[in-house]
């Protein structure tokens, strides 16, 4: 629902954002000269009344807390005279630091709450974006967000993530269920009720269905099921089911064992399998495609202790990826194709995220000293990673930078939390 | 009508008592049908990340299929344990290899392969909650459970 209200604010204001389109290409080239955060003063939004008031206030803490959360800004406190009547004192705001501004007016329109945003350039003095955002009394954090969105694509030239979910194993309950929430931990929700236990749980990419293993019918089984409707189909074939992945959009890989040997095979998403893509012996496990899907990182123990492989999906053909650590697990390939992120389970007995490129170079560790940290999965725009830790008692989820800085909890929720897989649509 | 105020005024609160009833009936969870009874037998255990069979095992598994020779009604699920180290997934994968290397002996020493089943809990069910190899080495296990056949018969004292 909140996308599809989200996907009709972009049509709606489109039109007036291609004016800036040369502007926007500029500032990048100027940011990625500087590195570091950008400094950014994020003024209170005007409003009139007492109700549009209340909104303000509540669409300021919105967008102050996705800009924050996103890591990229260093926010500064507007200086006192920041305006000069209607006029903004750009030389105040550079004497502070400032590098961007922005700043708004709430206003009711048409029963509808409006929040017309202005970004500038304080050094150029120059407005970068303008732009109108509407919506219902109760959308209010999907108005804040796609500001955010706008200004982070603005100033980085990337999407982000706001919109997307983070799909979960939880044992709130005492019996492991399959939860979401929203990219930043809001809005939890639990979404399977099987009082057995139920594992790995994947959205497809346009977030239309969700794969998961479970106990529920007393083996592990593959079920995809809809998120509108609760239509479920499974794999009921014997043996084990493990850890479904999508590749592309229609199709869910997955470990399978009815005929032996745990391999990896692709499954329609009607339930109907397509192919088997391993045949090898030994476990072959946790299949993660590249975007394209035309290349799956898997695991594999067929050199004896689980190793992380790439297969071209086509011609079959496969090479080992990693060859530091003995204990090699849970690839995670991100979405801009160039990078896998994946688990070691390390000498000192510490379990360790750590990210390598696609072609085996430039590996590098993300989390260290901190005990078990597990299950990596990208954020959709590739700048962010969910992951689950023990580093404080329990199991819980984290997120951090995709180059490991600024760790930090996810949620605050009972029980232990595990297996995050971040949505790819947002 | 005043001999009918009275008579619903009569029946009001039973009438409430009966649909109070009747909406208790829904949240009253219904017990699951009692499962056939079972019988732990023996189980056998591995080596870190191996689900090859230990050479004490077999022993154990001779028993297991006497016990299927003895009980010709029963049937037999082997489940497949890991120890908590190493990861969720990988270790679904180990779990049914070790019970599936228990099943397949057994076959070949003789045992009907349909009057066995296997699963695998993985690192989901452990026995032991130590975090340290004694529990380890408890939870690396097939888990043998008998179905519609009597206890196996203690050891005979020498």
């Amino acid at each position: 629902m909140v996308t599809a209200a989200l996907m009709l604010l972009w049509c709606f204001f489109l039109s007036p954002f291609t004016a800036h389109a040369e502007e926007k290409g500029e500032y990048i080239a100027i940011r990625k000269q500087g590195a570091g955060k950008i400094a950014l003063v994020l003024d209170r939004s005007s409003a009139k009344r007492g109700k549009e008031s209340e909104w303000a206030q509540e669409l300021d803490k919105i967008v102050r807390g996705g800009l924050e959360f996103s890591n990229l800004f260093s926010m500064l406190p507007p200086p006192s005279n920041v305006r000069s009547g209607a006029n903004l004192n750009f030389g105040a705001l550079s004497s502070v630091g400032a590098e961007v501004y922005t700043g708004g007016s709430v206003s009711k329109k048409g029963g509808m709450v409006n929040l017309d945003m202005e970004v500038y350039d304080t050094f150029g003095n120059k407005l970068l974006m303008k732009k109108s955002y509407s919506g219902k009394e109760n959308q209010l954090r999907s108005m804040g967000h796609a500001f955010c969105a706008d200004l982070i694509e603005l100033l980085t030239g990337k999407k982000s993530y706001f919109g997307s979910k983070i799909v979960f194993v939880s044992s709130k309950t005492g019996s492991k269920e399959i939860y979401q929430c929203d990219f930043d931990g809001e809005g939890v929700q639990q979404l399977t009720n099987f009082r057995s236990i139920s594992l790995t749980p994947v959205l497809s990419p346009d977030g239309r269905y969700l794969a998961y293993t479970s106990y529920s019918s007393g083996r592990p089984t593959l079920f995809i099921r809809t998120m509108e409707g609760n239509k479920i189909v499974s794999v009921s074939k014997n043996g084990v089911s493990v850890d479904p992945s999508w590749r592309n959009g229609s199709e869910v890989a997955t470990t399978l064992s009815f005929e032996g040997d745990q391999e990896i095979y692709l499954v329609r998403s009607d339930g109907a399998i397509a192919r088997r893509l391993t045949n090898s012996k030994g476990i072959d496990v946790s299949p993660s495609f590249s975007p394209d899907g035309s290349k799956m990182a898997f695991v594999s123990s067929r050199n004896g202790l689980p190793q992380i492989f790439i297969q071209d999906v086509q011609s079959g053909q496969t090479r080992r990826l990693t060859f530091s650590g003995r204990y090699n697990t849970q690839p995670s390939w991100s979405p801009s194709g160039d990078k896998i992120a994946y688990t070691t389970w390390e000498k000192s007995g510490e379990i360790n995220i750590f990210v390598i490129n696609a072609d085996g170079s430039g590996l590098k560790r993300l989390t260290g000293g901190a005990r078990e940290n597990e299950s990596p999965s990208w954020s959709p725009d590739g700048s962010m990673i969910v992951f689950t830790s023990n580093r404080q008692g329990g199991k819980k989820l984290y997120v951090m930078s995709s180059n490991g800085e600024n760790q930090r909890r996810l949620l605050q929720m009972d029980g232990d939390q595990m297996q995050p897989s971040w949505s790819l649509f947002r | 009508m005043r001999t009918v105020k009275p008579l619903l005024k009569g029946m009001f609160i039973p009438g409430m008592l009966f649909l109070g009833a009747c909406c208790c009936e829904k949240d009253v969870v219904v017990a699951p049908e009692p499962p056939p009874p079972s019988v732990e037998l023996g189980d056998i255990f591995f080596d870190y990340d191996k689900s090859e069979l230990r050479a004490e095992a077999t022993q154990q598994l001779q028993k297991n299929f006497d016990w299927m020779k003895q009980n010709p009604a029963g049937t037999l699920v082997i489940e497949g344990h890991c120890d908590e180290r190493g990861t969720n997934e990988y270790n679904m994968a180990l779990g049914e290899r070790r019970a599936n290397a228990a099943k397949d002996y057994m076959v070949n020493i003789g045992a009907d392969a349909a009057r066995m089943q296997t699963v695998s809990y993985g690192e989901e069910r452990p026995f032991a909650l130590g975090h340290d190899e004694a529990s380890w080495a408890q939870n690396r296990r097939a888990h043998f459970v008998g179905q519609g056949g009597v206890a196996p018969a203690a050891a005979p004292a020498k």
